[in-house]
């Protein structure tokens, strides 16, 4: 190769050069100086396996938003999301929701990363003092752990030994009316799947003291190959078997059970079918599996529920997802919180946060509250129902029982030495 | 593969300088000032964002430069290199939350764990040569990551050590102090680039480089190669061991994502952006490697395709890092205007 330039760097390029990069991280701070609109920060997983999760977060957040901006936005300032991907890494989770806050100048943070990414975008909230808002974790002690507790976060995702109970109970009652006592387990290996199944069985033979595990399994998160864990569910030859896979994996585990007709031998309950992003594509949907609700638009069975679902279709060519459910709450309690407050300051906000009550689409009698004690979310729609192969899916879904539930939510934090 | 190091051993083999001292000196000096520099930053630029940037600089520029005492000066390609990093994140908040101890004592305490775990693991793997020491540093870097995620009593499991890293204050450093926990991380930064610097240059580092060359030939001349090789392993595992602690204090938690195998192929891959012939190539390299990472997240969402472009025109177009490549530019510079 030949060179047809004096090679070299000049000193005029070289001072242009670190003056570009001295303005570059200068000029945030500039930006910051006019604040008409108000600023809202959003970690989370766009790409990967669950982007698809993510990004039905961000399309409900922007469904929301619209509707706020609409209104007047918060206190007269519209909202201006600014959202990240994480890619699901705790690191890049803390480190975008620190630049979001100190260099994009947000003043809100709506955190919607997964586990771990949840507890590190925690500890920036505890450090920054920002007002940040929880929505897609769903470990029961982020809020339940005092040791967690700050003032200025929140949570608006189900929570973890809420479904449990629901689940343990809906379940138990079935086992009596049809005397299955011999079960199975089949959940991911990891802390998710170990913990959600531990306080299902706990709930479960507190209800049905007679059922007995007999068999368990714990296939690797995003596991390919099922066959080997069918072929032993089948030959443990339980009356009912526990799912919580999710996601693909579920659909997975589902399309290659059919294949050895588990499905007509055992009754199946699998917490997470129930939502679109397996009901939709799994390939021979098996009649009367037993599911919690994740989000469907039939359940709450209200015309603002399924209005919710229609928009949320129309707009993005999708169903909702579990996620979206829970991040176009964050938006609404923080539309109605700044509205009580008349204020679109973090800390008036998180004040008027504290109790709130909405009415909500997703509400299992309209409405949701933000509980004081722990700042999370609690009255929203819990139930569980059996499959269809085709829409909409769940026809009937059974409520659960809030006041069951809050009554052994606080023996559970008892047990734990949280209270 | 060949070529490549042959070339290295060339250039890196330059007859070392008669006056160690007056060059230890001037590496006080440069460390000094470097640390100046850095510390009076803050007072220049006011962004918060250049303070984080910066200590994640040191994190991942002390886990890269050490791996490359390994793969750039001793030819060990480890792939197992982040379960140091890990170790040292979870050695320190852990140590941190369930004893009560002060930092400093976390600190060396947990440098004493990655000691002992390296010394172990490395005396198991060094042994092996090329392929054979990625996958078993590899193997045990996912027996360290598996450990971290079942043993849900200690580490909280996949969830990550939660409820924040205290931080007692000690020496008249509050490292809850974002100011403090940058000077802190930029001297440690500092300090363990000049460390490093010196084993490098020190006869220890020129053995390295003709183990690197020639084991064979090396153990002829009397060198214990198993010895050496493992002195390296276990200092290359304190340095990273210290990137991990300053990552657990900026995100105040530690994760299994620490000790996953993406951390070492991250190692691997500053290495490869910034070159491996260079002792400053893998800081260069994480700079880069940070900038682009950062840059490329806030536009969009496809920066593993944009990340994979920039390391195919590494890989395939300059075929070499960026500081090897500036060097070799400078010295055909140099040349052509000697001649």
């Amino acid at each position: 190769m030949t060179r047809t330039r004096k090679p070299g760097v000049s000193r005029r390029a070289t001072l242009a050069m670190m003056g570009a990069g001295a303005v570059t991280f200068a000029t945030p701070w500039v930006a910051r100086a006019q604040a008409k609109t108000i600023k809202v920060g959003m970690p989370t997983i766009l790409s990967g396996r669950v982007a698809q999760l993510g990004t039905s977060s961000r399309n409900a957040v922007m469904l929301e938003v619209e509707k706020v901006n609409a209104a007047g936005g918060l206190a007269g300032r519209q909202i201006e999301m600014v959202i990240r991907d994480s890619k699901g890494q705790p690191q890049e989770a803390a480190r975008v929701a620190r630049e979001l806050v100190n260099t994009d100048g947000c003043e809100i943070l709506i955190d919607a990363e997964a586990s771990s990414g949840a507890f590190a975008v925690h500890e920036v909230a505890r450090d920054l003092g920002v007002l940040c808002i929880h929505t897609n974790s769903e470990t029961s002690s982020l809020t339940a752990d005092p040791k967690q507790h700050i003032p200025n976060a929140f949570r608006t995702a189900r929570q973890g030994v809420h479904d449990s109970i629901v689940g343990g109970s809906y379940a138990a009652a079935i086992a009596k009316a049809k005397g299955l006592k011999k079960w199975a387990t089949c959940s991911p290996d990891y802390a998710y799947g170990r913990d959600t199944t531990g306080e299902y069985v706990t709930y479960l033979k507190r209800f049905a003291p007679d059922v007995e595990i007999i068999s368990e399994s714990w296939p690797k998160l995003f596991q390919p190959d099922y066959t080997e864990v069918v072929t032993k569910i089948l030959q443990a030859k339980p009356q009912a078997l526990y799912s919580c896979l999710w996601g693909g994996d579920l659909t997975s585990y589902i399309d290659q059970a059919n294949i050895y007709a588990l499905f007509s031998q055992m009754e199946v309950f699998a917490v997470n079918m129930a939502d679109y992003t397996a009901l939709t594509v799994v390939k021979n949907l098996p009649k009367g599996i037993h599911s919690g609700n994740r989000y469907i638009k039939t359940y709450p069975a209200t015309p603002e529920n399924a209005a919710w679902g229609d928009a949320y279709k129309a707009k993005y060519n999708e169903y909702p997802t579990n996620w979206s459910w829970e991040n176009a709450t964050a938006i609404m309690l923080l539309a109605e919180a700044s509205k009580k407050a008349n204020s679109a300051d973090g800390k008036k906000i998180a004040e008027a946060l504290r109790g709130l009550k909405i009415k909500s689409p997703f509400g299992a009698d309209g409405t949701v509250t933000m509980r004081a004690e722990d700042q999370t979310l609690v009255g929203y729609a819990i139930g569980w129902g059996t499959t269809i192969p085709q829409e909409p899916y769940v026809p009937q879904v059974q409520a659960g029982d809030w006041k069951t539930i809050f009554e052994l939510e606080a023996e559970w934090k008892k047990s734990k030495g949280y209270t | 593969m060949s070529e490549l190091q042959a070339d290295q051993g060339a250039q890196a083999l330059d007859v070392p300088q008669p006056h160690a001292k007056t060059r230890r000196n001037r590496d006080v000096l440069i460390a000094l000032a470097a640390f100046v520099v850095l510390a009076l930053l803050p007072m220049v630029f006011s962004s918060k964002f250049l303070l984080d940037f910066v200590i994640r600089c040191a994190a991942y520029g002390l886990f890269a430069t050490s791996l490359n005492l390994l793969v750039g000066y001793t030819g060990l390609t480890s792939f197992g290199h982040g379960m140091f990093f890990g170790l040292g994140a979870y050695g320190f908040g852990l140590m941190m939350q369930k004893t009560g101890v002060s930092v400093p004592v976390a600190f060396v305490a947990t440098l004493a764990i990655t000691f002992v775990t390296a010394l172990v693991i490395g005396a198991i793997c060094v042994r092996l040569k090329e392929i054979y020491f990625a996958f078993v540093t590899l193997a045990f870097q996912m027996l360290i990551h598996s450990t971290i995620l079942s043993w849900v009593s200690l580490t909280g499991g996949d969830q990550g050590l939660r409820g924040g890293i205290p931080r007692p204050p000690f020496w008249g450093i509050d490292l809850s102090n974002h100011l403090h926990l940058y000077v802190t991380s930029c001297a440690l930064l500092v300090i363990g680039l000049f460390l490093m610097h010196q084993i490098a240059q020190s006869p220890f580092g020129y053995t390295l480089r003709m183990i690197r060359d020639n084991a064979t030939r090396a153990s002829f001349i009397g060198i214990d190669v198993w010895r050496a090789k493992l002195t390296i392993f276990v200092l290359a595992a304190l340095f990273a061991s210290t990137g991990g602690v300053i990552m657990a204090l900026f995100v105040s938690g530690a994760y299994p994502e620490f000790a996953y195998w993406t951390i070492s192929g991250e190692g691997i891959f500053i290495n490869m952006l910034g070159g491996v012939t260079t002792f400053l190539g893998p800081m260069v390299g994480t700079v880069l490697l940070l900038i682009l990472n950062d840059t490329v997240t806030r536009l969009t969402e496809y920066h593993g395709l944009v990340l994979g472009i920039v390391i195919l025109f590494f890989a395939i177009g300059l075929r070499k890092g960026l500081m090897d490549f500036v060097i070799e530019w400078y010295a055909q510079r140099r040349d052509a205007r000697g001649k």
